[in-house]
């Protein structure tokens, strides 16, 4: 296309474009010039001092990084989170999103989908408290007492003192938690499929369950792809409130992520620039696996991002 | 060609409005700071200079609170019409690492800063003025309070740049009970109020106890409970040196021999402390589920009067013993004992009274007059401002009887209320600021609450009776004076500063995560693994960098002892 043409639009557009500068603004400055500050990961950064009077370290801080033992434990632990919570989290969304599509009576999915996402509502500290006292050993903890109800346990278990059930803890946690908000996404997508695709497939002689795995699956497949690839750039994200708050010493070789690494050794010492240099890390990753994640799903020509 | 020249235009846009964004931060504090007092300045010019009224600011980053100024308060208001002097005080509110940073990078300081721990951050930005000079020209009192320490105030380069808190002189020992090792009255009561030495005898009379009363107020009764939420796991590795019959330094014990200091995590008192709870949890007397509880369900478990002991600071349980304090149920009460592995090894539980010089309150570069500021602080620890501050207005909130003594009646004990206490005053001049400790001239103690008139007319029935069956006068009593004060010029080791991302300070981080994984299991341990358990540990333990982190203490003892300050 030629130069003019591509003015004309942005004229046609102008509307637009007038009403989305705010945003690139906002964008821009809180998103961007942030990046400024990645520059403290190369120093040894001492706050209140000018850029110029930082004492400069190159790749010190990165060394450092990896070069700790224990940061390899909470990259597994991170990633091993995050791929538990990724495919629990879809698994279970998808599932309750078909599920309640199929309801013919509205009160009683309404009902469900409210009770449902209600849990996303409540902040971390307090769901860690509930958990913690459903798991308990004490005559509150209604996990063991259902457990030695039914009789497949003969004492109780404390349950958050064993490293190899937290991942477990963790995820069905979350599930607990986001399942209902989860669905919201997979619902509204499921309206936007043509009615008449249903009523073609159900004078084909289609029953419930092909009607589901050969219309709503396929009608839903592009939000997916969309959604699996956003959350493959957030993996290294694996969480921060739940792992700090349900996890303790007994645990830690599970429980403890990247995020609760640099707390612990960046800014809960004072060291920023170690932080920082995890920070970029992070950051770093995550773009590449964004973008290794869209260039698959356009091998496969699926749907993708960008 | 059009598209690059857009993007240069946007980007010269872009440094602009950096620019802009850096001089408007840098410029701002000083106009900030200096409008209200060039405004008070004009409204009352009749005033004599001294007396002009100032505004200042005070960030604390050690306590939380209600900001508000200090003239909203009676007290802060009779110090406002001695000097003209007012503060507004600000608290810190989340992390204080990064508060501080954000100030300091921000270059937006309050004119007097209390930084806390973050008191290296504020040096290394050269962020505090130095002192000397003022105090020498407008701090006669503030000389006077500080005597004794004075060559202990300056920092390694000769500057005082942070007044410390609480100058004692003489010792008062305390309302509360430092550590110890609590257990319930009613236990006490029903073997005849023995008194207790040993750890052995604790477990001994807990396990009694529990034998005859299984359940207590309709719940299993709960032998020993443990607190190892977060930073607060620092309760489960204290008592191993007290136990020792040494005090707590940290994480190191001093040999008083040698001036040698040791790590505590591989010591044999560490292990028999360890292995004295591995037994309790075979015996079923040590509650399992404090290894993953949280410090709120502690309080719970504790308030709901069925735990028999545990060990803990005073400070740490106040939650739990006001709980109990309310169902009135005395039997369910704690009490506090020094305990030792060894009987006949003497207990240093209780800690002389220490002058920590890493603690303090400075004034930042941003003030615009630090003379007024000293000439504040030095009025306010005139003795009679003192007194002023601490025990409030005689008639109002005290009584002084004809023997001079100070005490206050059953009403102004009952005054203890936050809203009072705020608005009167005592929670902003409660600390952090420059003052005294200890006694008066006259031999009142410095702080009501350590008044022995005080403290006794505060006592319940419950703690009169207890104390009788002891033959103590207060709770402290249990306690040994502080040993070797004098020649223990260094303690405690942990109060020496250590540097951001220093060796010591990844030991201690370290250390902390080591432990927080292997004491548990230890204490979880079948009995006849333990031994094994304890040689794995105690070999991942000496792996991290013990050498360095015993060179830094045995520096800050020997900078000590040399009266250097560190």
């Amino acid at each position: 296309m030629s130069r003019k043409s591509y003015i004309g639009r942005l004229m046609d557009q102008k509307t637009l474009m007038l009403m989305s500068i705010p945003f690139v603004i906002w964008l821009f400055i809180f998103r961007y010039l942030p990046i400024w500050g990645w520059t403290i990961a190369f120093q040894h950064y001492r706050p209140g001092t000018g850029l110029w009077e930082q004492k400069w370290t190159g790749l010190d801080n990165f060394r450092l990084l990896f070069q700790e033992e224990a940061f390899y434990l909470v990259m597994r632990n991170t990633l091993a989170m995050s791929l538990i919570n990724l495919v629990l989290g879809f698994a279970t969304a998808i599932t309750l999103a078909i599920l309640l599509n199929e309801l013919r009576s509205v009160l009683f999915k309404r009902v469900v989908q409210t009770i449902s996402y209600l849990p996303h509502f409540i902040s971390w500290v307090v769901a860690s408290s509930i958990i913690v006292t459903a798991l308990s050993i004490d005559s509150s903890g209604i996990v063991n007492l259902i457990l030695m109800k039914l009789g497949l346990i003969n004492e109780p278990i404390l349950w958050l003192a064993e490293g190899k059930y937290f991942w477990g803890i963790l995820g069905v946690s979350e599930v607990w938690k986001n399942v209902g908000w989860n669905t919201i996404i997979y619902l509204a997508a499921i309206t936007a499929i043509d009615p008449a695709q249903y009523e073609a497939a159900e004078i084909d002689g289609a029953n419930r369950m092909q009607r589901i795995l050969y219309v709503t699956l396929p009608g839903l497949k592009p939000i997916i792809v969309l959604l699996l690839i956003m959350n493959i750039g957030n993996i290294l994200e694996s969480g921060f409130e739940p792992q700090y708050l349900l996890g303790n010493g007994l645990t830690a070789d599970y429980s403890d992520n990247l995020d609760i690494f640099v707390l612990k050794y960046g800014i809960a010492m004072g060291n920023f620039s170690f932080a920082t240099a995890a920070g970029v890390f992070k950051t770093v990753i995550s773009i590449a696996l964004l973008f290794g994640a869209n260039y698959m799903a356009k091998r496969f020509g699926q749907e993708r991002l960008f | 060609m059009k598209g690059s020249h857009t993007r240069y235009f946007a980007l010269a846009l872009a440094t602009a409005v950096l620019l802009a964004g850096c001089a408007k931060d840098n410029g701002a504090p000083s106009s900030g700071s200096a409008a209200p007092a060039s405004a008070s300045l004009s409204a009352e010019n009749s005033a004599p200079p001294e007396l002009q009224p100032a505004t200042f600011t005070y960030f604390n980053a050690a306590s939380a609170g209600k900001d508000g100024n200090t003239n909203e308060t009676t007290l802060g208001k009779i110090l406002e019409e001695q000097t003209g002097v007012n503060f507004r005080i600000e608290h810190l509110v989340g992390d204080l690492n990064t508060k501080l940073g954000v100030m300091l990078a921000g270059g937006d300081l309050p004119d007097v800063v209390v930084p806390d721990a973050g008191i290296d951050k504020m040096l290394d930005a050269k962020a505090f003025i130095p002192l000397n000079e003022l105090l020498e020209q407008y701090g006669p009192n503030l000389k006077k309070l500080y005597e004794t320490y004075w060559d202990q105030l300056p920092a390694e380069d000769g500057n005082i740049y942070i007044i410390p808190f609480a100058a004692s002189k003489g010792f008062v020992p305390d309302m509360y009970q430092p550590g110890a090792f609590y257990i319930q009255r009613g236990v006490l009561k029903e073997f005849g109020y023995p008194k207790l030495e040993t750890l052995d005898e604790y477990f001994d009379l807990i396990k009694r106890y529990k034998e005859k009363y299984p359940q207590i107020n309709g719940g299993s009764t709960i032998g020993f409970e443990a607190l190892t939420d977060d930073w607060r796991f620092f309760t489960l590795t204290n008592p191993a040196a007290n136990l020792a019959g040494l005090p707590n330094e940290g994480e190191v014990y001093v040999d008083m021999a040698t001036k040698q200091a040791h790590v505590t995590g591989d010591t044999e008192f560490t292990k028999r402390w360890l292995q004295t709870l591995n037994k309790a949890n075979d015996d079923g007397l040590f509650d399992k589920e404090s290894l993953v509880a949280k410090y709120d369900q502690y309080i719970a478990k504790l308030s709901g009067g069925r735990v028999l002991g545990f060990f803990d600071y005073g400070w740490q349980i106040t939650p739990a013993v006001q709980n109990l304090l309310q169902t009135g149920d005395d039997d369910r009460m704690y009490m506090g004992f020094p305990l030792v592995l060894d009987k006949g090894v003497r207990e240093q539980y209780m800690d002389p009274p220490v002058f920590a010089t890493n603690r303090g309150i400075g004034i930042t570069t941003s003030a615009k007059d630090p003379a007024r500021i000293i000439q504040f602080f030095d009025n306010m620890v005139k003795e009679e401002n003192q007194k002023l501050l601490f025990w409030g207005e005689q008639g109002k909130t005290y009584e002084v009887d004809d023997k001079g003594r100070f005490y206050r009646t059953k009403e102004q004990i009952e005054q203890r209320d936050p809203e009072f206490q705020q608005s009167y005053g005592f929670k902003y001049f409660s600390y952090y600021w420059p003052m005294g400790a200890g006694l008066y001239e006259d031999g009142n103690a410095y702080f009501p609450d350590r008044q022995p008139e005080v403290i006794a007319a505060s006592y319940s029935e419950g703690d009169k009776k207890i104390l009788e069956a002891y033959g103590l006068q207060v709770f402290t009593d249990v306690y040994h004076e502080p040993a070797d004060v004098e020649e223990r010029k260094w303690y405690p080791v942990w109060t020496a500063a250590k540097q951001q991302g220093s060796p010591e300070q990844m030991f201690e981080q370290k250390k902390m995560d080591l432990q927080r994984k292997w004491f548990p299991r230890l204490i979880l341990a079948e009995p006849d693994k333990f031994e094994a358990m304890w040689e794995e540990y105690a070999a991942q333990f000496r792996k991290l960098d013990v050498k360095t982190y015993e060179d830094w203490a045995n520096g800050v003892i020997q900078d000590r002892l040399a009266g250097k300050k560190r």
